[in-house]
């Protein structure tokens, strides 16, 4: 009887990608070969940039049109939010200001650094991650801008996330709902500190670490700790509790927060030349 | 298989995949042009060339993701692929709709692939209630994108196999 046997070359072939991938791994991850490799990122980056920059300039109507038909039920409810929101807007106004001036108060009670005064840089984001489970954007500056790896990133309302890798003229941000980010937060109100956890997309962030006997309430403002080592300048408004209890016997709170920035529709961003 | 036009491809779909389809997110997922073209190359070309597309579309994509170590899609992608070749191989090419089927089954079990692999040697979170989204939807999707792809791959490889979709 004649028994079939599949071709040596297929197997060879097999083996050999295998191994490369597996050596490539291992070098990444031990970090042994990230020089050479953080060179080959960053040479493909700048290479692609203006391919990639025309190609969605060109494309990006017809992206943004089948983007919207996939989001019409974002896009309505999101009308309806809006309706809402402006007539809400009204009366917030003026506690808007009366805020303001309470916040900055705080801020110059616990001698933090107002974020203002930071240096930074202006940037457009030009893409999106193109994998379904990390998630960053990719701006349009890098070095030669002065953009350098681990700086914080916020759009006007507060922090985006930070910068993961930077080549000549591209940078990628690590957004705060990656499951890679961790940002150190404490509660303006309640006063507790934690670490807010990237949860994915559309998820809100988990804080971490907060205290059973927390006094966190709906709606309060998530700001950066800022405490020693932290890679983020104390003060920048992280997110809104959306969600604060205590389970009977647990070692922390459950404190779910929103971030105030809309991380899926980010157009510019600031990067801040901040070293801890 | 002509290396340039390998080469050529993989610089093509990786622009299409960075520009275009990150744009063209259903419940926040797109889909994954860099994993088909591995699954329609062992469809088309069978385990060998499944393997050496996967490898290099994989390796292409690493180098803009930022969480998981280079070589991570290129090993899984290559997986992939050689394991859709030898599927594709026993599988009788009548209708246009198998390799469209293959393509979006391979590309669901792709990302599981990818998703776990992720998890064991890079530590990432990926393994969770968000994997239950992305695979349907890249499974769909990809199989959308399927014969458009399956001809790509075709012209790539100048194959001599043939497919419903990729005469």
């Amino acid at each position: 009887m004649a028994v079939y046997r599949r071709p040596a070359r297929q197997r060879f072939v097999l083996l050999i990608v295998t191994l490369l991938a597996v050596t490539v791994v291992t070098l990444d991850q031990r970090g042994q070969a990230s020089g050479v490799v953080d060179r080959i990122r960053d040479g493909a980056s700048d290479v692609l940039a203006p391919v990639q920059s025309a190609v969605s300039s060109v494309l990006s109507p017809v992206g943004d049109f089948f983007g919207g038909i996939a989001r019409y039920d974002d896009v309505k409810a999101e009308n309806a939010r809006l309706r809402r929101q402006l007539e809400e807007q009204k009366g917030l106004v003026d506690r808007a200001a009366d805020l303001e001036r309470e916040h900055k108060e705080l801020l110059d009670l616990d001698g933090l650094t107002f974020v203002g005064d930071i240096p930074s840089v202006t940037a457009r984001v030009v893409s999106t991650s193109p994998s379904n489970f990390e998630f960053s954007v990719v701006i349009d500056k890098g070095t030669s801008d002065g953009v350098a790896k681990g700086m914080p990133v916020v759009a006007g309302e507060g922090l985006v996330g930070r910068v993961s890798e930077v080549s000549r003229e591209r940078a990628t941000i690590l957004l705060l709902t990656d499951t890679d980010s961790r940002v150190g937060v404490k509660l303006s109100a309640s006063g507790d500190v934690g670490v807010a956890r990237g949860r994915g997309s559309r998820q809100p962030l988990a804080v971490d670490l907060v205290d059973p006997g927390t006094k966190a309430a709906k709606g309060e403002i998530a700001v950066t700790s800022g405490l020693q080592g932290s890679v983020f300048p104390p003060g920048v408004p992280v997110g809104k509790v959306e969600l604060a209890r205590t389970t009977p016997g647990a070692l922390q709170a459950t404190v779910r927060i929103t971030p105030v920035v809309d991380l899926r529709r980010l157009t510019f961003v600031r990067v801040l030349q901040w070293n801890p | 298989m002509s290396r340039l036009r390998l080469l050529a491809v993989v610089v093509l779909v990786l622009v299409v995949q960075t520009a275009v389809l990150a744009r063209l997110r259903i419940a926040g997922v797109a889909p994954d042009a860099m994993l088909l073209i591995a699954v329609c190359a062992g469809i088309v070309g069978g385990p060998e060339r499944g393997a050496v597309t996967g490898f290099v579309s994989g390796i292409a994509f690493d180098l803009f993701l930022v969480t998981t170590p280079v070589g991570l899609s290129a090993l899984v992608y290559a997986l992939i692929g050689y394991g859709v070749g030898l599927v594709a191989e026993g599988t009788v090419r009548s209708a246009w709709w198998i390799p469209v089927l293959t393509a979006g089954a391979a590309s669901a079990a792709g990302s599981v692939a990818f998703a776990v692999s992720a998890n064991v040697i890079a530590g990432a979170d990926f393994v969770g209630p968000r994997l239950a989204v992305v695979v349907p939807v890249v499974g769909v999707t990809n199989a959308i994108l399927a014969p458009l792809a399956l001809r790509l791959v075709a012209w790539t490889i100048g194959s001599e196999r043939k497919t419903a979709l990729a005469p």
